[in-house]
């Protein structure tokens, strides 16, 4: 392909100019205290959030309302509420492409080669705050899709876990409206949902392999029967602990998962400085978390 | 496997004719040998007279300055503001860069706008991670990122039918082109860019980048930029501003040998969030390719 440069007076991009700096200073904060990053090109989504915020607590500037996250007494309930609005209207089947791409050509190919030798064929992969269904019932169909191909001869099972039993009511309903269903193509809309009055619900067989329980991640007992997990999906879940609670669950999360596991996270959603038992991998286009110990696991 | 279409010896043979390939544009090299000059000796006017010269390198110079990823928001809508506003050493870089790309050949197998991305991706990786760790000299690293994958020009020039045959297997494999490169010709852009690199006289630490991005514990002397830029480079194909195809693999950045070289010279680095510093990639990653698009179109 050739290329030329562009006419030799192009016109000039108009810059919206430099962000608030207190735009800035709630991003930051926002991500100290709750492991979420909006970087700068989002940073106008940020704001409208906050906008938001400030529309309600009756207030004019982003300067008020660092102050509101900051020094007033309602600052831990507002740093919900801000939490709230940034990862509203997210869920939706398909929601994260590059997560879902790197699983299915990185991490499947990695743990089935590690669990390859051993007698058991059999995946588990635990969807934890799985909200109104939306992932866990994603993460099966991209497994079913994968059944003939590289799971040929594995069985496996999807745990999906929330605290509000609302959702969970929502989950086992198995019927999505417009909004959820906007990222399905047509192919997984035919073979995995049926029409129901301008909904879809979920076939049988796409709700078979998934089980649905109500579980708080920082119930001890409970946490500790999650056994021999291949893969966690938390996502937009730990943002909303404090350190001492995300610490906890992820000490959990550890124990729960098999040494060739992996953690994946929301978007732009960090574990730094909560711990040193996982470390960051960088996948195409996306991050996950792998214990630490997996490499000497595995060259041992 | 080694699938080697030819002998080593025979495409070193072929790369040795580097002499031959285009040269830059002719007000370049007048108007770089002036901004080697001490800054306090520069004069903004006949810096402006010489790029006027070239509408393409004036027109580029407009974009730039008015990107906010130079950090101006400012219109700047004159040459003379946008060489004030650029500096004179973002300016070397813009002219250095524009002047590349120009010798990305016309029916190249890798598209002249995804090469561009990438270079410049590179390029404002490195400066950043640069700043982040501490590094001696954020502008010699963004210079480093700009310029390291010389070789791909040469080997799209010099030999294209086996570089179509790499890029071919890296796409269907989804593995790094170098890896291909080593499978198919024996040899990496690594080596074929550092003939260049030595024929355009850059300086030893860019011959260096340039020669072991790829492999920065085997650079002659600068190793920790070669590992800077190496790392940078590797952020930019995993974060999906690479070659043009997704590598499937995983990374473990504190694991590459590139990253305990650059640890050994910026201690601070070990301090480095990654998560966050990749997060914030994403941000002017998504700039540059609007940027880089804005700039280039097909004809």
């Amino acid at each position: 392909m050739t290329t030329t440069i562009s006419s030799p007076m192009p016109q000039i991009a108009k810059s919206a100019g430099p962000p608030d700096p207190y735009l800035v200073k709630v991003r930051d904060l926002v991500y100290q205290v709750a492991g979420i990053f909006q970087p700068d090109n989002k940073l106008h989504f940020l704001e409208d959030r906050c906008q938001r915020r400030l529309k309600e607590l009756r207030i004019c500037t982003l300067r008020e309302y660092y102050d509101c996250l900051t020094v007033k007494p309602i600052r831990q309930a507002e740093l919900v509420s801000l939490l709230n609005e940034i990862t509203i209207g997210e869920t939706c089947f398909f929601r994260n492409q590059p997560q879902l791409d790197a699983l299915r050509h990185v991490v499947l190919p990695a743990i089935l080669e590690a669990k390859g030798k051993l007698p058991l064929r059999h995946l588990r992969i635990w969807s934890a705050g799985c909200s109104t269904g939306e992932e866990p019932y994603t993460l099966n169909m991209l497994l079913m899709e994968e059944a003939a191909g590289q799971l040929k001869n594995w069985t496996f099972e999807i745990l999906a876990t929330d605290l509000n039993e609302r959702s969970l009511a929502h989950c086992k309903n198995g019927v999505y409206g417009d909004y959820s269903t906007r990222n399905l193509t047509p192919y997984y809309r035919q073979k995995y949902f049926d029409s129901t009055d301008n909904q879809l619900r979920v076939t049988s067989r796409l709700r078979g392999g998934i089980t649905f329980t109500r579980l708080n991640l920082l119930d001890d007992a409970r946490m500790a029967f999650m056994k021999s997990i291949d893969v966690i999906f938390c996502c937009n879940v730990l943002i909303y602990f404090d350190v001492l609670s995300k610490r906890h669950v992820i000490q959990h999360f550890y124990n729960n998962l098999l040494p060739h596991g992996y953690l994946f996270l929301g978007h732009s959603e960090s574990l730094f400085g909560i711990t040193d038992e996982f470390r960051l991998v960088h996948l195409p286009s996306t991050t996950a978390y792998v214990r630490s110990q997996h490499r000497q696991a595995v060259s041992r | 496997m080694t699938m080697t279409v030819c002998s080593k010896e025979a495409l070193l043979a072929r790369l040795a004719k580097v002499d031959e390939m285009p040269s830059i544009p002719v007000v370049v090299a007048p108007l770089l040998r002036y901004l080697e000059q001490p800054l306090d000796q520069l004069d903004v006017n006949k810096v402006v007279d010489l790029l006027s010269q070239d509408k393409s390198l004036t027109a580029q110079c407009l974009h730039m300055a008015n990107s906010p990823l130079w950090g101006h928001w400012q219109k700047v809508d004159s040459l003379r503001n946008a060489v004030v506003a650029l500096g004179f050493q973002r300016l070397r870089e813009i002219v250095i860069s524009c002047s590349i790309l120009k010798l990305v050949p016309g029916k190249a197998q890798i598209d002249p706008i995804v090469f561009w991305e990438h270079s410049l991706g590179c390029a404002l990786v490195c400066r950043q991670f640069a700043r982040r760790v501490n590094f001696a000299s954020p502008e010699k690293a963004y210079l480093g990122g700009l310029l390291h994958d010389l070789g791909i020009i040469v080997n799209l020039w010099l030999l294209p039918r086996e570089f179509a045959t790499v890029l071919d297997m890296a796409q269907r494999q989804r593995i790094p082109l170098h890896e291909a490169e080593l499978d198919v010709l024996g040899l990496t852009h690594c080596e074929s860019g550092q003939l260049l690199a030595r024929r355009w006289a850059l300086t030893d630490d860019i011959i260096d980048v340039v020669g072991y991005h790829h492999h920065p514990e085997k650079a002659p002397n600068h190793k920790a930029l070669a590992a800077l830029v190496g790392l940078s480079d590797l952020l930019c194909r995993m974060g999906g501003i690479g070659h043009g195809f997704p590598e499937m693999r995983q990374v473990n950045f504190l694991e590459e040998p590139g990253f305990a070289l650059l640890r050994s010279e910026c201690p601070s680095s070990s301090d480095l969030d990654w998560a966050r510093f990749t997060f914030e990639l994403e941000g002017y990653l998504d700039e540059v390719r609007c940027l880089v698009r804005q700039l280039y179109r097909p004809a």
